[in-house]
């Protein structure tokens, strides 16, 4: 706190002589509500210090003009609050990163030597992460526990703690609110940040949360008014009926057809998980290695004998959407999808599963 | 003994089976001594010696590379050299741009005759690598980091009420296809991204205004499109360059494409600051004007010609081993999604060599090697192909100029062979064409 000029940790705008954390009555005001809050600068302090404590601290950052990732920070500075509705990119990347080293083959003769590529996973820290983010993680935790325990996985999932930000905005590719989330979803997250202009009501949801947040905070009428996000575009119980009734429908082929056949929409989807174990070498030493792979790549279904069931762009769109309304449903009960529209605001070509979605209401 | 003293550089050379292989063998028979630094990989021809090799040896720890054939007018198969020396003269641009040293990549003409050349070279390239020690830099970040250079001015505003009426043009142009019958698809613009028009009562769902970025082109490559029949496709000045790359590498079939040419003031883009071909010149259809002589820019701002603002300039401005930390921060984002290759309308192959896998020629691995081996085979397969249409940064999620890469290659071509890719239906290729005059300062 030392290098903050106002020791107080007010907000600047905030008159001296007022107590810390008794902000003047604002309109959202609920009499005898007791919440907890914390100032701006003051978890800007907090943030600071988890960085200088080793902690891998990841959050929003402007990486040049009109781009923000998630990306991990150097100064607690780096962190955008706000004026954006979401990064081009999803937080999947700090508990499954796109590039992992499994394990280092080194051959000598007959002999082979294994050493796992097990690294030191530190304690991470994700700030000002969309509550869409926040809720894919406990989706994700469904897919790499159900038969096989992926370990590197959990380590990483275990190290992170999540401090999610309620959003106040929204944009047109946004539709949490069709998949049963919302812009103050509690899901997924340890610690909830709702802003109330000079400050955020804290709402710590787990004890990882509690432990980053004890004593840190101060007791407050204010909380934060409720925010219903955007107008649900459509019903997932209609979409998994269409996609399981209409497999072979010429909808998948007409809708379609100005997608590119890239990743752009799944390597940036919060809930997309599919990789690739690939060996990166050669005959004496090398890595294995596991990689993003995605459903929209002509590669992913192609046999050894040059016969490929997903032929099309059709077929491959229609899989991403029946994997994410149907396939994930029946087996883990939810929808493999938060709703944050990044394919469609990552689609080179505009499209997005949103389009596709809309589509099938209006089908 | 200090760490200069005990390094040995380690040399790949690249040789050609016919005379430098020949020539490094006579210098052995002769015993003529060289440093043993030098580690031989014979191939047919430098013709056949694929860029990526140079890559590669850097990958797995040279210090140094040289590739070396039989001198002009010596080729076994008679031009493989005179193919090769075109390559390497963009090639090295690009390394150059990519922020490469330079010096440490050497190419020679060797004779079978020539042991003594042979021995000479050896020696000096190992002397010099000594000198510069380990190669440390490559790709590197160094913990350079440099603001992200200035966008170019944005042009004029485009004329709205223009457009207005071309897009009603467009309409009636494409019901007269449609109905008569000459196309059975017309790939447009539509509200929320491409559309595919099969009736000419749809044809309302056509737009034109400054949000048709997109380069239509590509979706002439995909085998989804290809089965809606005839095709009729609306695209700009600079778009359409690529159709004349696409016509000479046998990709389109001219007769039976319909292609409906929009004249552009520019889209508001910094691409279009730079832009020659305001007015179409090869479409079937052409629809609007553009006042002759048009441009929304200063006409020294030209592809090759240097506009002091533009962020190629700025990047050139770096040293070698600030560019490349420029592109390692710039590629540590990339995560191989490939809506780099989807995008482009040149990038058509069945089977794109960042996806062949047995065995692997680039890694699919979204690190550093990895990413540098894509950007620059990428970039490279489009040496004297690539038209300018920018889709390559625009489609970029990570928000990587992919672009610069491209565009400092036209440059390097129009530069070197005074080419400009998709500008003349006329010209030759340049990449699968060469000239015995052909001009470079660097084979020795």
């Amino acid at each position: 706190m030392s290098d903050v000029p106002n020791k107080t940790g007010l907000a600047p705008d905030v008159a001296p002589d007022v107590a810390p954390g008794f902000s003047p009555l604002s309109a959202d005001l609920k009499v005898g509500a007791t919440t907890q809050v914390i100032l701006k600068a003051a978890l800007r302090d907090l943030a600071k210090e988890w960085i200088a404590q080793g902690k891998v601290v990841a959050g929003p950052v402007k990486t040049k003009p009109g781009l923000i990732l998630y990306a991990p920070l150097a100064s607690a500075e780096e962190i955008v609050w706000e004026g954006f509705v979401h990064p081009a990119n999803s937080a999947k990347e700090f508990v499954f990163p796109r590039h992992e080293l499994l394990c280092r083959y080194q051959m000598e003769g007959n002999r082979v030597e294994l050493t796992n590529g097990g690294v030191e996973v530190a304690a991470q820290i994700l700030i000002a992460v969309r509550p869409c983010d926040a809720a894919a993680l406990p989706i994700l935790d469904h897919v790499f526990n159900w038969d096989y325990r992926d370990e590197s996985y959990n380590r990483r999932r275990e190290a992170t703690t999540v401090v999610t930000l309620a959003c106040a905005s929204h944009d047109e590719s946004c539709f949490c609110t069709s998949v049963g989330l919302g812009p103050q979803s509690e899901r997924g997250s340890d610690v909830m940040l709702f802003d109330l202009g000079d400050a955020y009501e804290v709402r710590c949801l787990t004890e990882k949360g509690r432990a980053l947040f004890a004593g840190r905070t101060q007791a407050s009428e204010r909380t934060a008014p409720p925010n219903l996000g955007p107008e649900p575009r459509f019903s997932p119980e209609h979409i998994k009926k269409f996609v399981d009734e209409h497999f072979s429908s010429p909808f998948w082929q007409d809708e379609t057809l100005a997608c590119l056949g890239c990743g752009a929409c799944a390597y940036n989807c919060p809930t997309c998980h599919c990789f690739d174990i690939v060996d990166e070498g050669n005959g004496q030493h090398g890595e294995r290695v596991r990689n993003w792979d995605s459903c929209q790549f002509a590669q992913f279904t192609l046999h050894a004998s040059g016969h490929n069931p997903r032929p099309d762009q059709g077929s491959r769109q229609r899989q991403r959407v029946l994997h994410k309304f149907s396939i994930y449903p029946e087996k883990f009960g939810e929808i493999l999808c938060t709703g944050c529209g990044n394919c469609t605001r990552n689609c080179p070509e505009g499209q997005g599963l949103l389009t596709l979605l809309t589509g099938i209401e209006h089908a | 003994m200090s760490e200069a003293n005990q390094f040995e550089p380690k040399i790949v050379a690249y040789v050609c089976n016919w005379c430098t292989y020949l020539g490094a063998d006579l210098a052995g028979t002769t015993r003529l001594e060289y440093p043993a630094n030098v580690r031989i990989i014979r191939l047919p021809c430098t013709g056949r010696i694929d860029f990526n090799l140079l890559i590669k040896a850097f990958e797995i720890g040279a210090d140094a590379v040289l590739v070396s054939g039989c001198h002009p007018g010596d080729c076994h198969y008679t031009a493989g050299n005179y193919h090769a020396r075109r390559r390497w003269i963009l090639f090295r641009e690009l390394l150059d741009t990519l922020g490469f040293d330079l010096r440490r990549i050497y190419f020679t003409w060797i004779s079978a005759a020539e042991g003594r050349k042979w021995q000479e070279e050896i020696t000096r390239i190992t002397e010099e690598t000594r000198q510069l020690g380990p190669y440390r830099e490559l790709y590197q970040k160094n913990g350079f980091r440099r603001p992200a250079p200035p966008p170019p001015p944005k042009p004029p505003a485009p004329n709205k009420s223009a457009m207005a009426a071309q897009e009603q043009q467009l309409r009636e142009t494409c019901t007269r296809l449609l109905t008569e019958g000459t196309v059975q698809v017309v790939i447009g613009y539509g509200a929320s991204g491409p559309a595919f028009i099969r009736r000419a009562e749809d044809v309302g769902k056509l737009i034109w205004n400054t949000d048709c970025q997109a380069n239509l082109t590509t979706y002439l490559k995909r085998k989804e499109i290809k089965r809606l029949g005839k095709a009729a496709v609306v695209v700009k000045g600079c778009d359409e360059r690529g159709l004349v790359i696409l016509e000479k590498e046998s990709q389109i079939d001219r007769q039976t494409l319909r292609v409906i040419g929009m004249a552009c003031d520019g889209m508001g883009q910094p691409k279009c600051d730079t832009c020659e071909v305001h007015q179409p010149r090869f479409a079937d259809e052409i629809i609007g004007d553009v006042a002759p002589g048009f441009s929304p820019a200063p006409a020294d701002l030209k592809v090759g010609v240097t506009a002091a603002t533009h962020p190629l300039d700025a990047l050139m401005k770096m040293s070698p081993a600030e560019r490349m930390s420029f592109w390692a921060q710039e590629f540590e984002r990339c995560v191989k999604c490939y809506a780099c290759r989807q995008v482009c309308p040149l990038c058509y192959c069945e089977r794109c060599i960042g996806d062949k896998n047995r065995p692997v020629a680039i890694d699919t691995s979204a690190t550093p090697k990895g990413n540098f081996a894509w950007h620059i085979t990428r970039a490279f397969h489009l040496a004297g192909r690539c038209v300018g249409c920018g889709e390559c940064t625009r489609a970029c999620p990570e928000g990587i100029p992919l672009g610069l890469l491209n565009l400092a290659l036209a440059r390097a071509a129009e530069k070197h062979f005074g080419y400009q890719a998709g500008m003349d239906s006329k010209v030759e290729p340049l990449i699968g064409s060469y000239a015995l005059t052909d001009k470079e300062d660097f084979i020795r």
